[in-house]
This record gives structure tokens, C-alpha cells and sequence, in this order.
């Protein structure tokens, strides 16, 4: 079977990390092509299994927890009101 | 005060300015405010720090360019607000040391073995407000990039742009800063083992 072309190499052909193929989907900036990828590899790679899952539970957790919510009502009214002020 | 050099100074009517605040800029004071929060670690100070930050948007809004990318010009007023503004009146954070981020980000081995006792189990437990406190407890630098990426969606591009910092930084940045976060909740984690024994 031929290995398909990983999608996460660089300019230069050199071979990327574990690592840095996670952290290229943790951080949002992996392609489709580089998701798809990513996911066959986890099939014949347990650290990076282990890693993703837990690294995107704690992505998730970080984003339900401190998304903080709304802020304070009065806020947008006195940001407008100095602003007429500032205006006038 | 420079906000985005390359853009020429636009021409807007006060209809325009009141137009742009109200659909372009006022739509993400959520976002800002939970910035500013997670930044100050006070309540009253995110509001003092969200009300200049819009104040000052508008006193440059011909800076802006209209249809843009608003929320990261925002993101990153407040940001530079925060440094002179509100940083120097508390004590100088201690200043990190990024030659060692760079030498740590090439160490794999090192990498995986940095946080042996965190669990996705753990994690799982953690209902209350374990992961805002870590958040919080990070040094600004390193929970700024995780909000920047995690909860607001930043690419790296326009992280870059809002921190003043090249691409590979903010790379290396968020590697460690991911790191720091995973120590602060297997240090909870630990003590939440202790609790149950």
C-alpha cells in the first residue's frame, strides 16, 4: 500500500512531528485534507489518540467554562452615552 | 497611536461612525468584556478597561476600515490599553523567558511526558471552577493566547496582528501556554485524589 502524501509537510518536505500535527488541529489551522489525515493516523498512533483526546476535552471544557457570559447591562448604555457626550 | 499602519485614513459622516460602532463594533462586547475580565482579574477594572477600549475605537474609527476585520481591531486595542494602561499600576508580572519556550517546543519526548497524572477522567470531574481559575492563574501572556485561540477563534495570522509578535511565536506561545495549563489541572486533579482517600 502506498502511504499518501501527508498533507502536514513542510515547504521543504521534512517530515512533521507527532506533536506538530496536533497542534495544528488544536490550534484551528488544519485544512480538511489535514483533519482527514490526521484522523487515519490516530488509528496506528496511541500517543497522539491519547493526546488529541485529551487536549480537545480540555478545548472544550476551556470553552464552556470562561466563556463568562454576558457583560453588565449598564455597560453598552454608559459607553454611549460619554461618547455623546465627547460628540456634543 | 497606531492601530493598523498600512490602511489609509478613512472619511466617514457621523451617521457612518454611529453605523459602524453599533453593527460592527458594539456586537463583540461580550467578548471584550470577558477579555478584559479574564485579563484584570476584577470586575469593576474589565468595565473601566471595555469602556476605554470603545471610546477609543471611536476617537480612531478613520483608522478603521469599514467592513474589516473589527473584532480583531478591538481585541487588539484593548490589549495594548491593558499594557499602558492597567499593567503598570500592578506589580510587573515576572517576564517570561521564550529562548527556553523555543528549546522546550523542540523536545517531543519531554512533551509527552509533561503531565503524567491528568486524565481525561479528571478533566470530566472538573465541574466547578477548576479550568476558569487555571485559565486565570496563567501568566497574562500565556492565558491571552488561549482565549485569543480557544474561546474567541483567532488564526494565527490575526493573532500575530493583535499581540505584535511574528507567526512562530504565537505557535510556540500557545504550545506552552496549553502546557502550563494541563500542570495547573493535574495539580488539581492530584489534590482532588487526595480529597476522595
Amino acid at each position: 500500500m502506498n502511504n499518501p502524501i501527508n498533507p502536514f509537510a513542510k515547504p521543504d518536505q521534512q517530515k512533521p512531528s507527532c506533536m506538530e500535527m496536533l497542534q495544528t488541529i488544536l490550534d484551528g489551522q488544519a485544512t480538511e485534507e489535514q483533519k482527514q489525515y490526521f484522523k487515519m493516523h490516530m488509528d496506528h498512533c496511541m500517543p497522539c489518540y491519547k493526546s488529541y483526546d485529551l487536549d480537545m476535552s480540555l478545548k472544550q471544557l476551556v470553552q464552556s467554562k470562561c466563556c463568562g457570559g454576558a457583560a453588565p447591562s449598564d455597560l453598552i448604555e454608559k459607553i454611549k452615552q460619554q461618547i455623546e457626550q465627547k460628540s456634543s | 497611536m497606531e492601530l493598523e499602519e498600512e490602511v489609509p485614513k478613512q472619511s466617514y459622516s457621523e451617521k457612518e461612525k454611529g453605523e459602524i460602532f453599533n453593527q460592527e463594533f458594539l456586537p463583540h462586547i461580550h467578548s471584550m468584556y470577558n477579555f478584559g475580565y479574564r485579563l484584570t482579574l476584577d470586575r469593576d477594572d474589565a468595565k473601566d478597561l471595555v469602556q476605554d477600549t470603545y471610546l477609543k475605537a471611536y476617537r480612531f474609527i478613520e483608522s478603521f476600515q469599514k467592513g474589516t476585520n473589527a473584532k480583531a481591531w478591538l481585541f487588539r486595542i484593548l490589549k495594548n490599553s491593558f499594557i499602558n494602561d492597567y499593567r503598570k499600576k500592578s506589580k510587573e508580572p515576572a517576564k517570561v523567558d521564550y529562548q527556553e519556550v523555543e528549546t522546550y517546543y523542540n523536545s517531543e519526548e519531554v512533551d509527552r511526558q509533561i503531565t503524567p497524572d491528568l486524565r481525561v477522567e479528571s478533566l470530566k470531574d472538573m465541574i466547578g471552577d477548576e479550568i476558569s481559575n487555571a485559565l486565570n492563574s496563567l501568566d497574562v501572556d500565556f492565558k491571552t493566547v488561549i482565549i485569543l485561540c480557544d474561546l474567541e477563534g483567532f488564526k494565527y495570522e490575526e493573532m500575530a496582528k493583535i499581540l505584535d509578535i511574528p507567526i512562530g511565536t504565537v505557535r510556540s506561545r500557545l504550545h506552552r501556554a496549553r502546557n502550563l495549563l494541563k500542570e495547573k489541572l493535574s495539580e488539581y486533579a492530584k489534590s482532588m485524589g487526595y480529597n476522595k482517600a
